[in-house]
């Protein structure tokens, strides 16, 4: 039931793409509805998925990459609904449902098997950890889907562009304090099992390269008034490397987090 | 008159600047990005085989081997930490509002962090010791300045499939800094005493044989998968492997479980590295090998733990709550407006 409710999330996420590349071509509330109602109808699926596979393994779903992906796509999605009530674009829903058709797909070649918590993950420091970090990455992939729209959208009117910049940067002031939690969590759960608050392990190593690059965002927004196109260049930058962090690392550089 | 406002110094005006700041960051980021390609702690030999011998001797000569101990890395870890210092010390002159005393706070907080990884670099102590059960170990010789360590019990809960769910080591501590202390330790709950923590990191087998071909008969103790130096002058090694749960087929011997529910010893022999006898038996059985005899007398768990004495971490973990008391401070208003900040 799992996999043939993410099938159907998958679906109605490409579904989104194709109604708002219509939407594009021919701007009619109906269509806006109709993208409203698949984005609502993904998210209760995917949901769904998370609830059938909380059933299945009898623990929260934070043990391994798949399952770290399914919970990050549904944040994704439920920010944008929000993000969406005060910024309807076709192209902000078509820039979303594209990137969660991507991540679901990724979701989809990544091992879903049920395992059991190994002992290292058996602390409630995991739930701090993967919580904090669901949402502060998603928020950079919004900021991402709003800095990519706003590189798009330059003939925009300048209040809208500011509009547009000054969400990005509210989502990007959320995601670096929880990034900051994230990576604290994370150093006090391996103080906890390994004896040692920081290792240099690939993927800490990335996720303070990552909280680097937003840092600099926010100091170049401060104090270099970098605003606008360099900065939306920055957090379009700044989810590449988010992307490095949770995908690259797993894959490329295998560490103390090689279990996920 | 007016008088002449005292100039700072070029070079601290320079490194106090955000665009040295900002700059510094971001080298150091893609420094720490370069750290990760290449596979750290390995013999410098690995790097010459596998990067060739031009590019091997880069990566050993620059300590890229061991990219974040190396003195350069450090040094820039340093500059960084002077830099966030000035800074703090020039906005302490502007922090007037919640805002500005948040980015003030969040910024000494990264000092106090890298001071703290500082202290621990120069005063933690660790060592990792193997202890079997009812064994007592005393911790002067690792290192400690005092205590005794003593094994009560070790146990691992399997899952229905056997895959582990949790070892559990049932440790006392005594005389340690005058203090006794007791705990079941496990992954996630390490035995804290004051700046010492101990905590669970590996496990084993351990069985006891007798050797009773010589005159006197010796007890010989060798872990799963060890090997024992019988006789140094002829190269006799003897090799061990547990099977808690023995079971054969027409091509193999092997463990149904990993529990103890049909212990038996697997016992080889070798010479100058060759084979030259085998031998499986249970316990109280006697095997010849050779020409050696060995009773299998028993077998027990034995417990790996690291045990380790930081004193700088304490620090540490008080800079991560200013950092986040400093970063509420500076965007509680942006992220919650109107609920006060």
């Amino acid at each position: 039931m799992e996999s043939q409710l993410l099938t159907l999330s998958f679906i109605l996420l490409v579904l989104v793409v194709a109604t708002n590349l219509a939407r594009l071509w021919h701007p009619h509330i109906f269509l806006s509805k109709i993208s409203s109602l698949l984005l609502y109808l993904a998210l209760l699926s995917l949901v769904s998925t998370l609830g059938f596979r909380i059933m299945g393994a009898n623990r929260v779903p934070f043990a391994n990459m798949y399952e770290f992906t399914i919970i990050f796509v549904c944040m994704v999605l439920l920010v944008a609904l929000f993000i969406r009530t005060s910024h309807p674009s076709p192209l902000f829903d078509l820039a979303v449902a594209l990137l969660l058709t991507v991540l679901l797909s990724v979701a989809s070649s990544l091992p879903s098997e049920l395992r059991p918590l190994m002992p290292a993950l058996q602390s409630n420091w995991l739930h701090a950890h993967v919580a904090t970090a669901v949402i502060a990455y998603a928020c950079f992939a919004l900021a991402f889907c709003l800095g990519f729209l706003y590189l798009l959208q330059a003939n925009l009117p300048a209040a809208d562009l500011m509009s547009i910049d000054e969400k990005i940067y509210k989502l990007v002031v959320l995601g670096f304090t929880l990034l900051t939690l994230v990576i604290i969590t994370g150093a006090i759960w391996a103080e906890e099992v390994w004896g040692n608050w920081w290792s240099w392990d690939p993927k800490e190593t990335w996720s303070l390269i990552t909280w680097t690059v937003y840092a600099a965002y926010l100091h170049a927004r401060r104090t270099r008034e970098w605003k606008g196109r360099k900065s939306a260049w920055l957090v379009v930058t700044g989810f590449i490397v988010v992307l490095f962090t949770l995908f690259g690392v797993s894959i490329l550089l295998p560490g103390l987090h090689s279990y996920v | 008159m007016v008088k002449a406002k005292k100039e700072k110094p070029s070079y601290i005006a320079w490194l106090s600047s955000m665009r040295f700041a900002l700059n510094l960051l971001i080298g150091i980021g893609v420094i720490t990005a370069l750290g990760t390609l290449v596979p750290q702690g390995q013999d410098p030999i690995f790097y010459l085989d596998h990067y060739g011998e031009m590019l091997g001797q880069i990566i050993v000569a620059l300590s890229m081997h061991k990219f974040y101990q190396a003195w350069w890395f450090q040094l820039l870890i340093g500059i960084l930490c002077f830099t966030l210092l000035i800074c703090a010390y020039q906005r302490l002159r502007k922090a007037a509002t919640i805002k500005s005393a948040g980015s003030l706070l969040f910024h000494l907080a990264i000092a106090v962090i890298l001071v703290g990884a500082a202290w621990s670099l120069g005063y933690a102590h660790s060592a990792a010791v193997e202890i079997s059960v009812g064994d007592k170990i005393s911790l002067s010789p690792h290192g400690f300045k005092d205590g005794e360590l003593t094994l009560a019990s070790f146990n691992i809960d399997y899952y229905p499939d056997f895959q582990p769910r949790q070892y559990t080591s049932d440790l006392s501590l005594t005389h340690y800094d005058g203090r006794d202390y007791q705990q079941l330790v496990y992954v996630n709950n390490p035995l804290r005493a004051g700046n010492l923590k101990i905590y669970q990191s590996s496990w084993g087998w351990i069985m006891n044989l007798k050797d009773v071909s010589q005159a006197v008969p010796q007890t010989i103790k060798i872990k799963n998968h060890g090997k024992y130096q019988l006789d140094d002058t002829k190269m006799v090694v003897l090799g061990a492997v547990f099977l808690p749960d023995y079971a054969e087929d027409n091509k193999r011997v092997f463990s149904r479980t990993p529990l103890p529910n049909n212990p038996h010893i697997g016992l080889t022999l070798y010479q100058a590295g060759r084979l030259i006898d085998a031998a499986i038996i249970a316990p109280g059985q006697e095997a010849e090998l050779g020409a050696y005899r060995f009773v299998f007398e028993g077998f027990t768990y034995y417990s790996g733990l690291q045990l380790k004495y930081d004193p700088g971490v304490n620090l540490v973990f008080l800079g991560f709550g200013l950092l986040l008391l400093g970063l509420m401070a500076r965007y509680w208003q942006l992220i919650f407006p109107g609920k006060g900040g």
